[in-house]
């Protein structure tokens, strides 16, 4: 019988379709969770992008970085200086569209990746995490150094274009032009995981696969401000987009996203449609970009980056160059940062080196350790956990009724922690402990045969 | 000329504060070749207990001897807990670990001292000397941090080179297998090492404290000016440190002097980076940084 996984293109074919699923399923349950938890979706996606470049850096090429939140720095500024200046893509005159700054910001990416990756592939160890500590704290000064291009330390605003119809409310949310903001009922206000009642919220929207092809994406200055989407001038403070005050500040550690901050972005208007939207650009982007990391470390790029790490020498003996692999490595990751950090930024519809400073890289190292810095996987878990853990840490010091300053450094206190745990127990992180989990009970069920 | 005689004067306190931390991670990175990226966050916490200490007790020297001692404890207990454990050959995970422990001790600090930036007491004159007819931009307490870090590199250097001590720590640092045979208690000289260096950085803490303030993250940049100064003195180096990191005080203050002090940890980024380009493995030694 012929193999079908060995047809030529069928590796290729079965990513596409996993990537393809999970993409799906992800669309369907932003559909039908509400807001918030499109919020932490999106946030969840976001880390995810980003760590997949962190799985072939540190997982892969065995090539520790401290500074891929500045790396996502470079692409969220490409993308907030692009979208604000550009009505038009240069030389070629065409109509200035969102995703060209997406594709801007991860060209900025390659090019810082190439520079790092020149200057760190010939460094060990502590050199190269010192040097990418060094990015990850020099990068956000030079932001600062030049306020009038980038903003300084407010950084730069954006107004997040995103398509109109689609997600908009249908009924819901004609009672609330009437009533003061402060006394919307509370249940229309997410908190936490209360599912909203109103379900056809989700319903009529647009199919979610059109979402990012060209001609619904408007343009960026054609585009309404969030809130005039919603047809109202009715609507009281319509500037929509989380508060600021959920921006993460210096320590950008995730825990600092507010869930009440974003309930009242959520009560403000527009925002019912914008985390849907944040979402769905959030896993479209997660998606296309670990369906190129799966590919490459499926393919014969991840074996070169295993081989280098595994021994220089011999990798060198077999015709690879390491300098080469190393660059490469570096250039992916900063590519897929770059990315996440367009898509971060259109998330918080803001750039600034507050956002991602070195709290940023930290937590992303840390996302990928705890989740398994050997395969992409392993990016997903720790996407999730940067998201979900700070709440649920949050959650159980805020049961106990402990005071704030102890609530609020508990989930880094729980972080530092576990990422000592699991260096020293399970080096592979929680996906690597289940894999292995899972073989024992294998090898020990057909033993028992 | 006057200015800049007032830039490099200035410079000198904060270069030699720099010159103790960096000094710390070269001692780490001597015994056990890890570079703790703690240190900082070690630092931190005992500059912390010191404050604790003063405002209890009201004196500074009682302060300082408690950070020395705490500095010490904490440094065993990173060395015992965290790295000993990590395997020798997982140099990523002995890395990403001692940032665990930096994250850890931040948290912990921001609960154990709750409220922010806090002042640290001057404990003296901080404010410029008056001497020939102007007041110069050193003031007592520069003094008194230079002498400080001169002593340190005084009696470390005593150490290293007149006691037996030393000459273990030389011999386990340079090859421990070797060292084993001839008699040498590997694991405790290292365990001595890592409570030395930790001490070592405390002292940076509570001389850093009062020209600036201190909270859970406020030594974040000394970490990143510190680990420059380290590599490019070649990691291995005692002179290294000092020198390189007097010098980069010196560079740190002009920058900010004749343009502004946002320059300063991009001046900083640009010498390391530079240094890696050129020379990584750095000035003052003969090891080899470069694999490729």
């Amino acid at each position: 019988m012929v193999n079908l996984l060995r047809l030529p293109g069928a590796r290729f074919l079965s990513h596409l379709a996993i990537v393809f699923v999970i993409w799906a399923a992800l669309m369907r349950i932003n559909d039908g969770i509400d807001p918030l938890m499109s919020y932490y979706l999106a946030l969840a996606a976001m880390y995810a992008t980003a760590m997949f470049g962190m799985v072939i850096l540190v997982g892969l090429s065995g090539q520790v970085s401290l500074g891929n939140g500045a790396l996502m720095a470079i692409g969220g500024y490409v993308f907030a200086l692009t979208s604000l200046n550009w009505q038009t893509v240069p030389i070629l005159g065409w109509q200035w569209n969102p995703i060209w700054s997406m594709i801007f910001a991860g060209f900025g990416g390659i090019a810082v990746g190439l520079i790092i990756g020149w200057i760190g592939a010939r460094l060990r160890g502590p050199y190269l995490a010192g040097l990418t500590l060094g990015i990850a704290v020099g990068i956000p000064a030079i932001a600062t150094r030049f306020p009038e291009i980038f903003g300084g330390e407010t950084g730069l605003m954006l107004t997040v274009p995103y398509p109109t119809g689609g997600y908009a409310p249908t009924v819901e949310l004609a009672p609330i032009d009437e009533a003061p903001l402060d006394e919307v009922p509370l249940e229309q206000a997410p908190l936490e995981q209360a599912p909203l009642e109103q379900a056809p919220l989700d319903t009529e929207t647009a199919g979610a696969g059109d979402m990012l092809t060209a001609d619904n994406f408007p343009s960026a200055e054609s585009s309404p401000a969030a809130g005039d989407m919603l047809t109202a001038d009715n609507f009281p403070s319509a500037e929509s987009a989380p508060s600021v005050s959920a921006l993460p500040s210096d320590v950008a550690l995730p825990t600092d996203i507010d869930p009440i901050a974003g309930g009242d972005a959520l009560l403000a208007g527009g925002a019912f449609v914008l985390e849907r939207w944040q979402a769905s650009l959030a896993v479209t982007a997660a998606c296309i970009i670990g369906f190129l990391a799966l590919n490459l470390v499926r393919g014969r790029q991840g074996r070169v980056w295993r081989a280098v790490r595994d021994d220089e020498v011999a990798a060198a003996v077999s015709g690879i160059s390491p300098a080469g692999s190393k660059i490469s490595a570096f250039v992916v990751s900063s590519f897929f940062a770059a990315i996440a950090g367009a898509v971060f930024a259109q998330i918080i519809s803001y750039v600034g080196p507050g956002a991602f400073g070195l709290g940023l890289s930290l937590s992303l190292l840390v996302g990928v350790v705890l989740g398994g810095r050997a395969s992409l996987g392993g990016a997903i878990i720790g996407g999730v956990l940067l998201v979900a853990l700070p709440q649920l840490v949050f959650n159980i010091a805020g049961d106990r009724g402990w005071p704030a300053n102890v609530t609020d450094n508990a989930p880094n206190l729980v972080y530092g922690l576990l990422v000592v745990l699991v260096v020293l127990i399970a080096p592979g992180g929680i996906l690597g402990s289940l894999k292995d989990g899972t073989r024992r009970l294998l090898a020990k069920s057909r033993s028992a045969k | 000329m006057t200015t800049f005689i007032d830039y490099v004067l200035g410079g000198l306190g904060s270069g030699a504060i720099i010159a103790l931390m960096a000094l710390a991670l070269v001692l780490i990175w001597r015994s056990t070749r890890v570079v703790n990226f703690a240190q900082v966050g070690q630092a931190m916490f005992t500059t912390f207990i010191a404050l604790s200490i003063q405002t209890w007790t009201g004196s500074w020297y009682i302060a300082l001897i408690g950070a020395l001692a705490a500095g010490a404890v904490l440094g065993v207990i990173v060395q015992y807990l965290v790295l000993r454990p990590v395997k020798r050959n997982d140099t990523s995970g002995a890395i990403i670990a001692t940032f665990g422990v930096l994250i850890a001790l931040q948290a912990a600090a921001g609960m154990i001292w709750p409220g922010g930036s806090q002042a640290f007491p001057q404990p003296f004159n901080n404010s410029g000397i008056e001497f020939a007819g102007r007041v110069w931009p050193i003031s007592i307490y520069d003094f008194v941090v230079i002498g400080i870090t001169a002593l340190l590199v005084l009696g470390l250097t005593l150490l290293f080179t007149k006691t037996s001590l030393g000459l273990s720590m030389r011999a386990a640092a340079f090859n421990p297998e070797v060292a084993k045979l001839s008699g040498v208690r590997v694991s405790r000289v290292l365990t001595f090492g890592w409570a030395l260096a930790g001490s070592v950085g405390a002292v940076a803490g509570i001389l850093v404290a009062p020209v600036s303030t201190i909270s859970p993250n406020s030594f974040d940049i000394l970490l990143v000016y510190a680990f420059t100064v380290a590599v490019i003195g070649g990691l291995d180096s005692l002179i290294g440190a000092i020198s390189i990191g007097v010098f980069t005080g010196l560079i740190i203050s002009l920058v900010s002097g004749y343009s502004d002090s946002g320059n300063a940890p991009v001046v900083a980024l640009l010498l390391l980076a530079l240094n890696l380009i050129l020379k990584p493995e750095g000035i003052f030694s003969h090891h080899k940084a470069r694999s490729v």
